[in-house]
């Protein structure tokens, strides 16, 4: 759903799945504006509403995964070459799997509608607490630190133009039934892009059938799915049509929520050194085998939380589950990873660095000529092609030439407000925001997304902006993160219509104060 | 409310909420809904109205893969080989899908072709291990491997099934529950069958392989009754023969034929409304029921021209035996012994051919098979397919 990388199985936009409630949306994490008892981390988990809103699904069990660590950053030394950047890849790896250790809260509701948590391998040690749901709780933990806990229904955070999005990709179940044995047909092999292809009949829209994509799809016409054009579409007055209307297609729509306010003396001993909390969370769903096994009576472990404590027995509690869904960065399974169910990996797509090369590169096809028509600057080199084309990869040293300044391009931010204490922050680069999977909070900034994820961030557009060139100017400025939200570049932009291509804001007001999100509607 | 009622609910309110399907894809669902309520009913009635739905949703929509592939489906269920090999072909790739290679690895299978049938299921459970093609693997182990071996690989299935689908968990459980019920271990298999009723309550089909079980152990009373409970739900005629013969095992001849009667009489009702699937019933029917060897002949050659495994082979090899044709039988039953097949019932008959045939060597080698696989296998059991 709104974070992309829900696996098929799950999926409620394919036919005859129903939502379920592993499926995660997005998870949110910035530093806590309260520090008067010392500084806090923010970690959001929202997930479908089912089996409804404030309603936990007593199958399941939650895992918020965390692990605070020193800021690092590529040196501006090294060459910008694919086997260093390899290197990198390898290096993360080896602190994520080898020398960084992650501390972890597990959730799982039950038919009373409290919630158990069990905080492990935290600095303080291992412990349980039983909560209600549907309100903030404070849990004190053994040495003495309080953790606002809320979990239950929320107004859904996410706003996005999710169908703008999938007709950018040619993303078939949101616009066809796609038969269940189709599975090819899901992204159509016909090119990526931003504005609308001249007669491209699978993907342009359709003034006949306006909620097409939205509340209605159509047969999925027999294949092969092909597009044979050679240019972007225009209209009589010479504009092209965007592919984005800006509405919000999660409007009015609520989520469950699984929110903590943790200090971040909690997460580590160390809160001086270790100033970004990497955050990713997991739905798993209880095996058959062991729901029979409770069936008689509540779970085990809802009347025993404290079996918890021992890390033989927490092991055993997962074994007793199925990994469903991971969350961790917006956009790092759908637009780089297909979405595909074996790459449901969290913080471990280790193994996906080279296929998130060759993704990019395939993107960039179809989105750099997009940008480029319109008169702006992309960091994707498409030999100045007049069109998108559908060009995929398999090997990387083929893609990377490509996409080498999107990958390492420092991301502009639009003004200095995400570096409240003007320290001295690398700008991040897109290869270090998607390896690991995780949603990597610096608490020396507010949290806004490359830097962790706001509730207000529209990371959609955002995510947009990594094909652009950032050392470009518009108006006097360099290009940011939140160039493509302007409304005044659209405005004068060759395009219809003429808006951004996500939403600017939510259709709630977040709150100021903890659970942040608001509140159902 | 039991699991069993509450899914049937949900299916029904799926297909009343469909109402008349406007595009495919409602035409599919409520087809495929249909399909769903009288897989889980049993009711032959049902898989009509699925039938037909789906010849409906046909002309209304043509050959929609989703709804080709309900279409393979049905006729597997009704050994309709030859139709679900159309069904496939109709939509172009599916038989290439990963759907369409689950059936063709059972059409494989119902055709005999043993070890291809093993090596597609090897390989979908390499591309996406579903418990569902897990289970396939295991019943080809059960048949032709290592029992342990299809023990394991059901339970590895049971780990692939999550809360939300404990309908095929309690079917898993069946199916170890046979396993054991095969080997004479009648604790064993009761103990699976618990787990099952604990895991979906209120599931006749539970409830039948109970009654079977109940029969073996010679606990008639509850085996009667948990048939008439089963019976009272779902009037197959596979049903009735099967309490019929539970009957004929307790000596009460009169109450057995009355069951009897009525098998027979769903059986040929089905038989001459085209249906195909109560062939390999008949000729059980008629081997060991009625014991007319030349009725069982003409029945078990229908069966055998529409699929040719080891299953069909023992049935014509046994009515063929029932019909005094012996050489005949001899030869059909190496035919089914040349399968590999481990097959405890099996054997049994091949023993009992092969001393008619003066192969008394064979004979006894097949009967100490036959009783090491499951001592108790001339007791009362269900002709299962």
């Amino acid at each position: 759903m709104a974070d992309h990388n829900d696996p098929n199985a799950v999926n409620s936009i394919f036919s005859d799945v129903d939502v379920s409630a592993a499926d995660l949306y997005d998870l949110f994490g910035f530093p806590s504006a309260d520090i008067a008892d010392g500084e806090k981390a923010v970690i959001a988990l929202t997930m479908a509403a089912v089996p409804e809103t404030g309603v936990l699904d007593t199958d399941m069990l939650y895992r918020v995964q965390m692990v605070a660590a020193p800021r690092s950053s590529w040196s501006e030394a090294e060459e910008q070459t694919l086997d260093t950047l390899l290197k990198y890849f390898g290096s993360v790896k080896d602190k994520y799997l080898s020398i960084y250790k992650a501390s972890e809260i597990r959730v799982t509701v039950d038919d009373h509608g409290r919630a158990q948590l069990a905080f492990l391998r935290f600095p303080g040690g291992d412990f349980s607490k039983t909560v209600g749901t549907n309100k903030v709780e404070t849990v004190m933990t053994p040495d003495g630190h309080a953790i606002k806990v809320y979990i239950g229904g929320r107004e859904e955070a996410f706003f996005n133009d999710l169908p703008g999005f999938f007709r950018s990709i040619n993303y078939a179940p949101q616009f066809y039934h796609v038969p269940q044995s189709m599975m090819e047909a899901r992204e159509l092999p016909i090119p990526k892009t931003l504005i609308e292809l001249e007669g491209n009949s699978l993907f342009n829209f359709d003034p006949a059938t306006p909620q097409w994509g939205k509340t209605m799809k159509k047969d999925l016409p027999p294949g092969p799915w092909t597009w044979t054009g050679d240019r972007f579409k225009k209209d009589e007055n010479g504009n092209y049509r965007f592919v984005y209307d800006g509405e919000d297609a999660r409007a009015g729509k609520n989520c469950n929520a699984i929110i903590f306010e943790i200090p971040l003396a909690f997460i580590t001993r160390d809160s001086g050194q270790n100033r970004i909390v990497s955050s990713w969370g997991e739905s798993w769903v209880l095996k058959a085998a062991h729901k029979v096994e409770t069936i008689p009576d509540e779970p085990f472990w809802h009347q025993h939380p404290w079996a918890l404590l021992d890390g033989s027995q927490s092991d055993e509690q997962l074994n007793r589950y199925k990994l469903v869904d991971t969350d961790g960065l917006p956009f790092a399974d759908a637009a780089l990873s297909e979405r595909e169910n074996n790459r449901q990996l969290g913080a471990n797509n280790f193994w996906l660095a080279p296929h998130f090369i060759n993704r990019l590169a395939h993107l960039g096809w179809g989105f750099g000529p997009s940008i480029t028509a319109l008169g702006l600057q992309t960091s994707f080199d498409h030999d100045n092609s007049p069109v998108s084309v559908h060009k995929t990869y398999s090997n990387p040293i083929a893609a990377f030439p490509r996409v080498r300044k999107t990958l390492f391009q420092k991301l502009n931010m639009p003004d200095d407000s995400w570096n409240p204490k003007g320290m001295n922050i690398p700008l991040r680069r897109p290869f270090e925001i998607f390896v690991p999977n995780v949603c990597a909070t610096d608490m020396d900034t507010t949290g806004s997304w490359p830097f962790g994820r706001r509730p207000e961030d529209q990371v959609a557009t955002r995510f947009l902006s990594l094909f652009l060139d950032m050392e470009a100017e518009l108006n006097g400025r360099k290009y940011h993160v939140e160039t493509l939200g302007d409304p005044e570049l659209w405005k004068n932009a060759p395009i219809v219509p003429k808006t951004p291509p996500n939403p600017l804001k939510n259709d709630k007001e977040f709150l100021d104060h903890f659970p942040y999100l608001a509140e159902p509607w | 409310m039991t699991d069993y009622q509450n899914d049937l609910r949900k299916i029904e309110r799926n297909i009343a909420e469909i109402g008349a399907p406007s595009d495919s894809h409602q035409a599919t669902r409520r087809a495929y809904g249909l399909y769903q309520r009288a897989a889980l009913t049993g009711r032959l009635d049902e898989f009509a109205a699925a039938e037909a739905a789906i010849a409906e949703a046909f002309n209304q929509i043509g050959p929609w893969p989703d709804l080709c592939l309900v279409k393979a489906n049905l006729d597997m269920k009704f050994h309709r080989l030859a139709g679900a090999k159309r069904a496939l072909e109709m939509a172009p790739g599916l038989a290439e899908s990963f759907s369409g290679r689950v059936i063709w690895a059972d059409i494989h299978l119902q055709e005999g072709r043993y070890m291809r049938a093993k090596q597609m299921c090897e390989a979908l459970v390499a591309e996406d291990r579903t418990w569902d093609n897990l289970a396939r693997l295991a019943y080809w182990e059960w048949k032709f491997g290592e029992v342990e071996d299809a023990e394991r690989i059901y339970t590895e299935a049971e780990e692939e099934i999550t809360a939300k689908e404990m309908r095929g968990y309690a079917w898993v459980q069946l199916q170890k529950g046979l396993l054991d019920l095969r080997r004479g271990r009648y604790e064993e298999a009761a103990a699976h069958y618990r787990r099952a009723s604990d895991a979906y309550s209120g599931y006749w089909l539970i409830d039948e392989h109970l009654a079977e079980l109940y029969g073996s152990q010679g606990k008639y009373d509850e085996a009667v009754a948990t048939y008439e409970r089963v019976l009272a739900t779902i009037a197959r005629p596979e049903l009735q023969q099967a309490f019929g013969e539970l009957y004929a095992a307790m000596g009460e001849k009169d109450e057995a034929e009355k069951w009897f009667d009525k098998a027979l009489a769903g059986f040929l009702e089905a038989s001459e409304n085209g249906g195909v699937h109560y062939y390999h019933h008949l000729v059980d029917f008629f081997s060991d029921v009625r014991e007319d060897g030349s009725e069982a002949v003409a029945w078990a050659c229908r069966d055998f021209e529409l699929r040719r495994n080891f299953g069909t082979e023992g049935a014509l090899a046994w009515a063929l035996y029932r019909n005094g044709q012996i050489a005949e039988a001899d030869a059909m039953m190496d035919c089914a012994l040349g399968s590999g097949v481990r097959d405890g019932h099996l054997f049994a008959k091949a023993a009992a051919i092969k001393a008619a045939a003066g192969h008394s060597q064979e004979s006894q080698e097949l009967s100490r098979r036959a009783f090491a696989m499951n001592p108790h296998h001339e007791g009362f059991h269900v002709h299962r397919s």
